[in-house]
């Protein structure tokens, strides 16, 4: 091809010719009528031509092996998916487990007794009336959002028959924070199949901690969650607590509601008595409050006591996504009311009838749950670690199931490339959860109860912490403890919802272990 | 290839209006449903403009200007590749610039006038091309001026 081939040339005159040549960074300038110069000109246009063309052909070769290397399939099992993380602890001689081992399904809960606590719970999607009126389009268990609370003492066995009448998706319950047989987790595609309608599925286990607890659909949940599939679960101590209230907290459409209803909510409480309120963030952003009218404690944290808990009067309390916070609040002698704030136009005033509480103040700082209390027994061998994991949270632009974006990513990856924690009935693990991700996670463990030893750098000071739903703040890294006391295969994954549904979903698997369900197939399982 | 290139420069021109009309539809939305006592949480969805704003700022936009990229190099456009690249790098800019500003909220203000840049280089880079095709404009061109490429020879 000569220059003169070039539509550019023909139509244009010298002039044209310049620019194009400019416009390639080929700064040869046409000499008039040199046939040498006009021939290695030529070549050096040759040579842009195909390196433009070498150059596409890298960028949309590369964009589009990206992005079908990120498809993600219809069907798969979380077993075959990402990499096998030992944490530095023993490695099983057939390497990453696939194949055999013991069937999670087998993993249920006591299947002889009479069970204490006997619930039917009848999913339905369907719209309904907010305690203060508004209409909802969303989820509801025995035509009510939240769903019946449901009561225990500790040693109860519980059984709960999820009967699903009316969700498209299926259902499958999850028993946030309560430390259950794998097999009644509650997980569509890790611990069952999800119900589809006309289906049910029994769930029995033992109430084996005191607290509080809340359950919540896991096929889905992004979506049902927030449309109002769950509910409250107390387990109660063998001496039960004089006065306490359940106070879940949800958005609705974009309203913030305490027990399904917007605006003040009043909780009846004798003056100058404690009262337990029982405070549960089912939504995906951090809950704050803070409480004006009388100083407060934090009792419990994730359903498990503090210790040595003290008067908090300047300061709010942050509750993670998933998370719960039992705190004591009594009514002052004279008559007044306690408020406690909640945010987006929701509060608390607790009091003797008709009281009325002082206006929310907005505190300057929060309570440091990791010097609050004072130091306890802990039930946990700390001196030692079997495994040693890192998750590091970060972000990154890619493809996540085909679809661009900037993504979450776990330990440098995007989902379904994401750590598979192996471990060994037995062992101590350790876990440091670092987030740089320029947003807060709350992170949450299903099936064990991790024990806060630093935040950091700095070692935890206060009260033994338990959690089991983990706000770590940008920029933040802790580091938690929990035994490996409880196998089967378990979610370790981000509870503000829709970041799991965007691959912020790792699991801990105990080494021997298997699970017969996969994400997706005949039902359809979709746990985030 | 040179009708592509036009075409695809109107299209991110026209793409750059659309977000200007999707945002503002967002925003008067959250205003109308905070008076109406909806409160904006990490729970609260995001609108239809809010939601159309992220699908072409995230998806189409970025499409287009890679494929108007990929293109320049085959349009024989004076000035086109250069133009076209500078497109691409001010919509990653972009990119950049409104996840910055979800933590400084300030810095909106320049994904804003960055949008402005990315409507008026495409905007030129399609002007430029579709003259360039129509040989007698060009070389008369007193917008040559500003071109470096055009005055070399006008």
């Amino acid at each position: 091809m000569t220059a003169l081939d070039d539509p550019a040339e023909q139509t244009t005159t010298s002039a044209g010719g310049d620019s194009y040549a400019l416009s390639t960074a080929v700064a040869v300038a046409p000499p008039p009528g040199g046939a040498e110069a006009a021939g290695g000109r030529s070549w050096v246009r040759h040579l842009a031509r195909w390196g433009a063309i070498g150059l596409s052909l890298v960028l949309v070769g590369t964009l589009g092996y990206l992005w079908f290397d990120s498809r993600v399939p219809s069907t798969y099992s979380v077993l075959d998916m990402g990499y096998a993380d030992f944490g530095g602890g023993a490695v099983p001689l057939a390497g990453h487990q696939h194949a055999g081992g013991v069937s999670v399904a087998t993993l249920t809960g006591p299947s002889t007794g009479t069970p204490a606590v006997l619930v039917t719970l009848t999913a339905r999607k369907e719209s309904f009336t907010l305690a203060s009126g508004e209409r909802v389009d969303g989820y509801t268990l025995n035509h009510a959002s939240p769903g019946p609370e449901i009561h225990a003492r500790v040693g109860d066995l519980v059984q709960v028959d999820l009967v699903n009448e009316s969700v498209p998706d299926g259902v499958a319950l999850h028993w946030h924070g309560v430390r259950v047989p794998n097999a009644e987790d509650g997980v569509a595609g890790v611990t069952q199949d999800a119900v589809p309608v006309g289906g049910r599925h029994t769930y029995r286990f033992v109430a084996r901690d005191a607290g509080t607890y809340w359950y919540h659909s896991h096929q889905v949940s992004h979506e049902q969650v927030k449309g109002g599939l769950f509910g409250a679960l107390v387990v109660d101590p063998a001496s039960p607590i004089e006065h306490d209230a359940v106070l879940q907290v949800h958005t609705y459409d974009g309203r913030r509601t305490v027990q399904g209803a917007t605006g003040e909510r009043p909780i009846s409480a004798p003056t100058g008595q404690p009262t337990r309120l029982r405070l549960i963030n089912t939504d995906n952003g951090p809950l704050p409050l803070s409480v004006t009218g009388a100083p407060y404690r934090v009792l419990a944290v994730d359903g498990h006591d503090l210790h040595g808990p003290t008067d908090i009067s300047d300061r709010g309390l942050m509750i993670a996504a998933g998370g719960r916070a039992d705190l004591s609040v009594t009514p002052p002698a004279g008559g007044g009311a306690v408020r406690v704030d909640l945010g987006a136009g929701s509060s608390l005033v607790v009091g003797p009838a008709g009281a009325s509480a002082p206006a929310a103040v907005t505190p300057s700082a929060v309570v440091d749950l990791l010097s609050y209390g004072t130091p306890g027994p802990v039930d946990l061998d700390t001196s030692h670690f079997d495994r040693d994991f890192e998750l590091s949270i970060g972000r990154s632009p890619g493809f996540l199931d085909g679809r661009p974006g900037l993504w979450w990513t776990m330990n440098g990856h995007l989902y379904p490339d994401v750590p598979m924690f192996m471990v060994r009935t037995g062992d101590i693990v350790k876990m440091t959860i670092s987030n740089d991700s320029g947003e807060v996670h709350p992170m949450h463990l299903h099936g064990h109860v991790a024990l806060v030893l630093s935040r950091n750098g700095v070692a935890a000071s206060g009260s033994p912490w338990w959690t089991d739903s983990l706000d770590v703040d940008d920029g933040e890294s802790y580091v938690i403890a929990f035994k490996a006391d409880n196998p089967g295969i378990w979610l370790d994954h981000c509870h503000n919802l829709p970041h799991a549904t965007d691959g912020m979903i790792a699991h801990l698997a105990y080494e021997g272990y298997t699970t017969p369900y996969v994400i997706g197939g005949k039902a359809d399982n979709a746990p985030e | 290839m040179r009708a592509l290139y036009i075409w695809l420069s109107r299209l991110i021109a026209l793409g750059v209006v659309l977000q200007v009309l999707f945002v503002a539809w967002g925003a008067f939305d959250i205003l109308k449903n905070a008076g109406d006592g909806v409160a904006f949480t990490e729970d609260t969805d995001a609108n239809v403009g809010q939601m159309l704003h992220s699908v072409v700022g995230m998806m189409v936009i970025p499409a287009l200007a890679l494929l108007f990229g990929i293109v320049s190099f085959f349009a024989k456009v004076p000035g086109g590749v250069a133009r076209a690249w500078i497109t691409v790098g001010l919509v990653v800019l972009q990119i950049v610039l409104a996840f910055v500003s979800f933590d400084a909220p300030v810095v909106g203000m320049l994904h804003a006038l960055n949008a402005f840049a990315i409507a008026g280089i495409a905007g030129v880079a399609g002007a430029r091309a579709s003259r360039a095709s129509r040989p007698d404009t060009s070389v008369a061109a007193p917008v040559g001026s500003s071109d470096p490429g055009v005055t070399a020879g006008a």
